[in-house]
């Protein structure tokens, strides 16, 4: 806790410091916009940050997604700046940047504590430093405070300061300064891993180290980018020569070849399109729910469904591809793959069975899936590309293990799915005289879980053999390894209970749904529980809807019971009263 | 006969199966939560490695079978259910591969409760070691000084010192040594307290200090024991002490004219080789606090030779039995400068290797079963369609 004190404290000095070397680099900047040259050049100079070399565009977006909880800036006069410009101007001209509304406050009593006026201002909204400056100390103090309590303790004003506070810190460590790592060294990667900031070689030249001669030239040409920074042109042009020069040094030790393809994968927006198509594609399902069976309808539905699971697919491909690597490592990766396998999956099933029901259950995932992955990487606000810890830094056992165990995680959402179908078909008597609807939909869900069975169970083991390498020990009992046993077992007994008798179709349907909670409970729910040795996996702030998905999903399958008791009853009052034969032959009804 | 052909049809019997997979599912469940207030240590040994439980909802204790006897039965019913009476047609062989699968998984399950030890050896650069010492078990041991400077250790071990209990204790007697030592109030997790003269103790007070009880730590590791020890000669001669866990030296005593030391540590394990902590290396993604990679390069003695190996995360040292693990390293708040320890976790699991084989077996039982299931039903759902039309 000292140390982020000892941070904040620094952080207040080097705010201060900046804003004093802002207003002096500040002087005379241009009011003008930066050129689109300018900002390509930018966006796709290749720096270092979370242990990793990656575009500056990649870098500006998830500073401002921390920031102001948007990856694009909308000024008060109506323009909007795409956060890599948003980055040009915060660093070449800090005055001007300290002028937009970036930093976003959840509650209005943040700016109450720290004696800033909020007049005309919604509760949730977003300041400018020069709007916080007047409370910066008082918010400084109150977040050394409140700081030195653990984060779960905290009160959400606390929290809310603290990040505020950790916010403008991270900000202050940018802002009219050249503190990112764009220089690499002129060395190969395994001499010196670590690149350089200008301000970093500037501090040693001037306590008298002799630098090396490229670094020494792009220092210079560093200071002489900051010089002309109110002349776009000039700007430009020196910008150039930096982004040439960073280029060569880079692509000498091999760390510049998967820039233009990140670049690319966020420029082309591949899982946004995804949600799009999966919508289209759930619209038209829906029409041919409501409206009958039209084979345009359906045939536009499933080849929508495909066309956005093969965008999900490029799009985890190509993140294979920048950092070579399995498709799951992150949390995030987690989500996309799901989403993909389970779509996949559905894909298959509505090929089998052709009868509209895998298919909408594919694009209700598609679409429920892609936001979650939204929704996640806006919560989490981090690269979602990041470095991983030691033990995770395996490929072979993230291909494996980790692949396993996903696409086990997918079927039995998938699962979850296609019985929750069921149980709201049956309450809302959905196609009550057709009996292969439901047998139908029985039969996916035994074949998906079937199948997420055999990847569960081989995952699950999989993990264990991991360990076994990792830590010592095949089982342990980790609140991680539970998580996965208990899908295992849970499909296990849906299966035996089928094999044996003891359930049927809306047993299996009840089952699998319970199984749906299963999953979110070891998919995002043990980590929730702060224990274990899987804590690289800890994502605060989910909880609220992971419980919105266990009530719903416990909703659906109380709601279900109540559609089948129904049935039951009304099954029950439609027998016909027995008929006794009496000797003679004639029936009579008794 | 009729009895012994209904427990057989039980033992056998798929409801059986579906209910003692969800018992389990439940212990699992109950035992994840329960992490969060009680630690791993205790919560394995209260849930998964029991054969009954109580488990607390509030004031209301509600029995269970744990783990342990879970699986017992679960073997029980795989093996009579699931193999022995199993049809065997060409339907069910994925189903039968993929059961000798699980039983393998359940016998190295087994195996490994049984016959495994595990530690770790915590050694600086430069230093060796040729046992490995238990993270929770203790031992006492008592050093006799020899002729020839060497040092003979007579051990107690973990489950002797930990029987003794209170101020009745138990009392330890052995030909070769002219003491018998008398250990009581063992306590799991404890701490030397001064003895003030405003407040009296219950328990026995040495040099001042006595012993004060503790909590048992979430993490079993950090638990401390202690125990007091009254050693007494065969001419009535005592000498009392108390002997906690990390105390740095042996407590002393002067018996018959010779020099003893007793003290408690976590049990030990002889290897059969030695291994030396020859550099260990600590990388950090670049600009980050955040470790890239742990290795250790040792160089390992036995019979007469050496070798060097690089143990690191995910590749072990595997040798004789016994496998070594990069587990850790310290001290946390190390400076550029400070000298790094490195600490290897050492198991001995006979079963070491059969979870690996009973995945692929597994893994093809399933594939087997699911893939001809799934086979069967398209060919029906293509005879289907070309009914219909």
């Amino acid at each position: 806790m000292s140390t982020l004190i000892r941070t904040l404290i620094h952080s207040l000095l080097r705010t201060t410091l900046a804003w004093m070397l802002g207003a002096l680099l500040a002087a005379g900047a241009a009011a003008q916009g930066w050129s689109p040259k300018t900002v390509e050049l930018f966006e796709s100079l290749p720096v270092q940050d979370g242990g990793r070399v990656k575009p500056t565009s990649t870098y500006a977006n998830f500073l401002l997604l921390r920031l102001s909880g948007k990856t694009s800036l909308k000024l008060e006069d109506g323009t909007s700046l795409s956060h890599t410009q948003w980055l040009l101007d915060v660093m070449f001209q800090p005055e001007k940047a300290a002028g937009y509304p970036v930093f976003l406050v959840p509650d209005s009593d943040v700016l109450d504590a720290i004696g800033v006026g909020h007049e005309g201002k919604k509760k949730r909204d977003r300041y400018s430093l020069n709007d916080l400056k007047p409370g910066v100390m008082k918010l400084f103090e109150l977040a050394q405070e409140y700081s030195r309590r653990e984060a779960k303790l905290r009160s959400s004003l606390e929290q809310n300061v603290v990040t505020l506070a950790e916010n403008i810190n991270e900000y202050g460590g940018i802002t009219g300064r050249m503190q990112l790592a764009s220089i690499p060294p002129d060395v190969s990667i395994e001499q010196d891993p670590a690149w350089h900031s200008p301000e970093e070689l500037f501090s040693r030249q001037r306590a008298g180290e002799t630098l090396p001669a490229a670094h020494a030239a792009m220092l210079e040409d560093y200071l002489e980018l900051a010089k002309r920074r109110d002349k776009s042109a000039e700007f430009e042009q020196q910008l150039e020569k930096i982004h040439g020069a960073t280029l060569r040094l880079a692509d000498a030790r091999g760390e510049y070849d998967k820039i233009p393809l990140e670049i690319r994968y966020y420029d082309l927006g591949l899982i946004h399109w995804s949600l799009y198509t999966f919508l289209l594609s759930f619209v038209l399902v829906a029409f041919t729910w409501l409206f009958g069976r039209s084979r345009a309808l359906y045939a536009g539905a499933i080849s929508l469904a495909a066309i956005a699971t093969v965008l999900l697919s490029i799009a985890i491909a190509m993140r294979c591809v920048i950092r070579d690597r399995p498709p799951v490592s992150t949390l995030y990766e987690t989500v996309i793959f799901i989403t993909a396998v389970g779509c996949l999956v559905g894909l298959f099933a509505e090929w089998v069975q052709r009868n509209r029901l895998a298919v909408s259950a594919t694009a209700i995932l598609g679409v429920v899936g892609v936001f979650i992955a939204n929704g996640y990487e806006t919560l989490d606000k981090r690269d979602t590309m990041p470095s991983l810890v030691a033990v995770l830094d395996t490929n072979f056992w993230l291909a494996t293990h980790v692949t396993a165990i996903t696409i086990g995680y997918a079927a039995g959402l998938f699962a979850a799915i296609l019985a929750s179908i069921f149980l709201l078909s049956k309450l809302f008597q959905i196609s009550r005289k057709d009996k292969s609807y439901y047998t139908s939909l029985t039969r996916m869900t035994y074949g998906v879980l079937c199948f997420g069975v055999i990847f569960s169970t081989v995952g699950t083991i999989l993990g264990g053999i991991w360990a076994n390498d990792s830590w010592g020990r095949f089982w342990g009992w980790d609140p991680k390894e539970n998580g996965a046993l208990l899908i295992v077992l849970s499909q296990l007994v849906i299966l035996h209970l089928r094999m044996g008798g003891h359930v049927r179709d809306f047993g299996i349907a009840m089952l699998a749904a319970f199984g749906g909670i299963i999953v979110a409970f070891s998919w995002w729910g043990v980590n929730l529980l702060g224990v274990g040795l899987h804590s690289y996996g800890f994502t605060s702030g989910i909880s609220t809807a992971l419980n919105t998905y266990y009530i719903v999903q416990a909703g659906i399958m109380v709601l279900g019971a109540i559609g089948h008791l129904i049935e039951l009853s009304r099954q029950q009052s439609q027998v016909p009263e027995t008929v006794s034969f009496a000797s003679d032959g004639q029936g009579s009804a008794s | 006969m009729k009895l012994l052909q209904r427990i057989v049809d039980v033992f056998s019997s798929l409801w059986l199966s579906a209910l003692l997979l969800s018992l389990l599912a439940l212990l699992t469940w109950l035992g994840t939560l329960e992490q969060v207030d009680h630690g791993l240590y205790e919560v394995q040994k209260k849930y998964f490695e029991s054969f009954f439980l109580f488990h607390e909802v509030g004031p209301i204790s509600i029995p269970l079978p744990g783990a342990n006897l879970v699986m017992w039965l679960l073997l029980v019913n795989i093996v009579i259910g699931g193999v022995v009476r199993m049809r065997k047609t060409k339907a069910t062989i994925g189903v039968l591969i993929t059961h000798l699968g699980i039983i393998l998984l359940l016998v190295a399950g087994f195996v490994k409760n049984y016959f495994s030890t595990d530690g770790h050896i915590t050694l600086f650069e430069g230093e060796s070691a040729d046992y490995y010492q238990s993270y929770y078990r203790w031992e006492l041991a008592i050093l006799e000084e020899q002729a020839d400077g060497t040092v003979a250790e007579h051990i107690l071990s973990h489950d002797q010192v930990a029987a003794c209990i209170g101020a009745e204790g138990r009392v330890f007697r052995s030909s070769t040594l002219p003491f018998e030592v008398r250990l009581t109030h063992f306590l799991k997790n404890s701490r030397p307290m001064p003895k003030g003269p405003m407040f009296e103790v219950k328990v026995p007070v040495a040099d001042g200090l006595f012993l004060s009880e503790l909590e048992p730590e979430p993490e079993a590791e950090a638990n401390v024991a202690g125990v007091c020890v009254t050693v007494t000669g065969r001419d009535g001669s005592q000498q009392s002490g108390l002997l906690w866990g990390v105390e740095r030296a042996p407590l002393t005593v002067r018996m018959a004219g010779k020099r003893y030391g007793l003290t408690l540590r976590h049990e030990r394990y002889p290897m059969p080789f030695e291994v030396q902590l020859l550099d260990f290396i600590k990388e950090d993604h670049p600009r980050m606090a955040m470790a890239k990679a742990f290795e250790s390069d040792v160089k390992v003695r036995e019979d007469g030779s050496e070798r060097t190996v690089k143990i690191e995360m995910n590749a072990p040292l595997r040798d004789r039995g016994l496998v070594l693990y990069q587990a850790s390293w310290g001290p946390q708040n190390a400076g550029p400068q400070t000298p790094l320890f490195s600490t290897l976790s050492v198991v001995s699991n006979p079963a070491d290797q059969y979870p690996f084989y009973a995945c692929i077996v597994i893994a093809v039982g399933m594939l087997l079963h699911f893939l001809m299931k799934l086979a069967r039903h398209l060919r029906s759902q293509q005879s289907k369609r070309e009914a219909v039309s």
